[in-house]
Parts: C-alpha cells; structure tokens; sequence
C-alpha cells in the first residue's frame, strides 16, 4: 500500500480486555466443529496435543519447556512494563505449578492481557526525519499448513515455520548466521522450540541442549524474546514479537536493551515470528536497524 | 435415561451419517470410490483427488493412539466431575484420524501408538459417542 502510494502511513494495532472480559475465553473455547462432545476446546489442549506428540517422536518435555519458561521470565524481569516484572522464576516455581491441559503446566501457557500495542509503518524517506531511527522491514515470509490439528501431519514439524523463515531470509539476502536476537511467537513454550528448530537452529530433540548455560537469556549467545515475550510479558498477539524487535532496533528497550546492558550483541537484525490457528499458519519477519 | 449435561453433536448433512452410525454402534466414514482414501470430517468432496464419487463404510473400530492430553481443567461445568480427563487424536486402521476421549486407562499409563478399541457410550436417546479403550 506504502509503495503503490495509496496511503502513506499503515497503523499496525492489538487491543484487547482479554484478562477483565470473557470474550478472549468465548473465542478460544467456543465449540469447534464436534471436538466439544468430548471435552474439547480451545487452544492450550491443540498445542497440547502437538507438544504429546513431540515428546514421543522426538526427545523434548518439560525439561525442554522450563528452560523457555525460565529464560523468558528473565527478560520480562528487566522489563518493567512486563505484568510478570517483580515475578523471578526458578525451575522449582515451573514444576510446581499446576497441570493447565498435561503436557502443559501453567508456566507453558501465554498470560491473558488487558492492553494493546500499535506500531506505524511508513516509507524510508518519511522515516528519515522522524524523532526515532526506524527499524527496516529486509524480508517477509508466511506458510500456512492451514489442516486442523486432528488431522495434522505437521505437528512435529515442519511447521510453516520452515518454508516461511526460507523465504524472509531468501527476501533478506541473509543467512541464520547474520541475525541477532529473535522476536518468537509464544503461545506456548513449545511453540518457540518448534519454531526455533524448524528455522534451523537445532535438530529434533536437541533444544534441550541448545538451550543449556542460558543460550536465549540475557548474557546469552542467541537472545529470544527479550521482553519477557507472551509467557511473561503480554500477549498482544504477533505484535507481542513484532513490537519488541522494532523497540530493540530502535535502541528503546532500557535495562533489557541487547547490547552492553545486557552483555550481548548490539542488535542489527532481528527476526520475528507470528502463528495462527493450531500451527496452521506462520509468519516470519525479519527487521534491520537503519 | 438421566440428564445429560455435556454438549452433544451437531449434526449437518456431512456429519449426519456418520452420527446415524454412532447410533448403531457403526463407524462409518466416506471411502472415496475414485481413488479409495477414507476420510474425516465428513466431506462432499474427497480432499485427496477432489472426486465427489463416495460411498461409506464401516470402521473395524481398532487404531492407535496418535497424540493425547489430559485435562486438569474443566472449560465446559458438565466436564467438572471427569477431572481429569484424556482427549486423545485416535488414528483408526482405515487411515481417519479422530478426536476422542480414552477410558478404562490410567492417564499415567497412556502412550502414543498404544492400540485401542471401540467402546460405546450412549448418551440420550439420539446420540451414542465413540470412545476408545486399550485393546483387550
């Protein structure tokens, strides 16, 4: 729209009163198709279903889980716009709480949110002027397996992630290599690890090892979800990641800005994901610092 | 037959044989006559090669467990007192795949791949749900 000159500016905006409302549970919960004759609903116990499978076709499970669970909670601690900021978390706190839908406990689990994000996108040569360095969109890719989680083949991966990430990348004219900090969809913790391995980073069953000696949090040689992410910080759907790598570029993010503040790599390109559905669909976005 | 308090199925003209089925203690699903995939969610159109030529059979009711979950939460008050309960993605013998719940098993003592078996439920005077238990 931006580069047809329809418009010149595209605001980007989430509001919800997911958390004081009724209305986030109504749509997750609402009946879908048949699946509700046998107790059935929702998101937690589709994702639920991918992660089962995940623990017996590949080695992943809580010990996995926790270490995103915990990693997060550590950004979000540095983040004091985060709802879960004075809330340090230890592997104890994850095995302690409660089964939500086994395999997932509650620390797996995405918060609800009464809140919103917006973000505005305009040309470069408008940004240029303005009172903040914008952060560059390099590349854009989406793939959408779009088949319901019963009959879901994808569920252990390949996700859309794979074909999506090819495709920003391929956009982007970079490798894995060139990015340095990621921005990941997190309904779920199990989410990230498939998204994370579908794109590349690791083999299946081998995210437990990736992650060890705090790989994604602050200090880390690959941070992730530097906000705290939808496990700590809000859920704003996909501009929970999106919001977060732009502030990142920008040079906005305080003490848990990457960089020396948190004894890791100055960022100068950041991907990000979004999903939708049951891992039916995926969205990869990869940003730059101008 | 006492109140039943859960939801029950929602029939449409694709779903409504295979409810008619439940009934009879029948799983019945469509087999495609072109190129004899057998399907779920019922469909007029067969999702592998698009013919609409289709004739429906009856499942021998064995299959594996694919994927599971147990609930500790009750979305629904009429699943309060199943606290906690297994849906389970079951994968019949015929290919379909089917979300369902699984009984007579320890949720501890349930895996991906172990077999199951039909096992029939009738909860009013219209409807009979399919479940599954391990074989014997």
């Amino acid at each position: 729209m931006l580069e047809a000159g329809l418009c010149k500016y595209v605001v980007l905006s989430y509001g919800h009163n997911a958390l004081s409302s009724d209305s986030m549970r109504r749509m997750l919960l609402e009946r879908n198709a048949d699946d509700a004759v046998f107790g059935h609903f929702g998101a937690v116990a589709g994702y639920a279903l991918a992660a089962r499978r995940a623990m017996h076709t590949f080695r992943t499970g809580p010990e996995t889980w926790k270490q995103i669970a915990v990693g997060q909670r550590k950004w979000a601690n540095l983040n004091p716009a985060a709802t879960l900021y004075d809330r340090p978390m230890t592997f104890e706190d994850y095995y302690d709480a409660r089964w939500i839908v086994e395999p997932f406990r509650l620390f797996d689990t995405c918060l609800m949110t009464d809140g919103g994000r917006a973000m505005i996108i305009t040309s470069t040569e408008r940004a240029r002027d303005l009172r903040h360095p914008p952060a560059l969109i390099m590349g854009v890719g989406q793939y959408n397996p779009s088949c319901d989680v019963h009959q879901a083949t994808h569920l252990t991966g390949p996700t859309g992630a794979k074909k999506a990430g090819e495709m920003a990348l391929r956009m982007a004219g970079i490798t894995l290599n060139d990015i340095d900090a990621y921005e990941i969809y997190d309904c779920f913790t199990y989410t990230v690890e498939i998204t994370l391995q579908d794109y590349g980073f690791f083999g299946p069953g081998e995210c437990e090892d990736w992650l060890k000696n705090g790989t994604m949090e602050p200090g880390g040689r690959v941070p992730v979800n530097t906000s705290g992410g939808q496990l700590s910080e809000a859920y704003y759907m996909g501009l929970t990641p999106l919001s977060e790598a732009a502030m990142q570029l920008m040079g906005r993010c305080g003490n848990r800005q990457l960089g020396p503040a948190t004894k890791t790599k100055s960022p100068n390109i950041i991907l990000c994901s979004d999903n939708g559905g049951i891992l039916q669909t995926h969205s990869c976005i990869v940003l730059r610092r101008s | 037959m006492s109140e039943y308090h859960k939801p029950i199925p929602n029939i449409n003209g694709d779903s409504k044989e295979f409810w008619m089925g439940c009934k009879a203690h029948e799983l019945r699903f469509q087999k495609c006559k072109a190129c004899g995939h057998v399907r779920w969610p019922a469909s007029f159109i067969c999702p592998m090669c698009y013919s609409k030529e289709t004739e429906w059979v009856v499942s021998r009711g064995k299959g594996k467990v694919y994927t599971f979950v147990v609930y500790h939460v009750a979305y629904d008050p009429g699943f309060e007192s199943d606290l906690p309960y297994v849906v389970a993605d079951v994968e019949l013998v015929e290919g379909p795949r089917l979300m369902t719940n699984i009984v007579g098993c320890r949720p501890d003592e349930l895996r991906c791949e172990m077999l199951v078996e039909v096992t029939w439920e009738d909860i009013t005077e219209e409807f009979s749900l399919p479940k599954f238990k391990p074989c014997s």
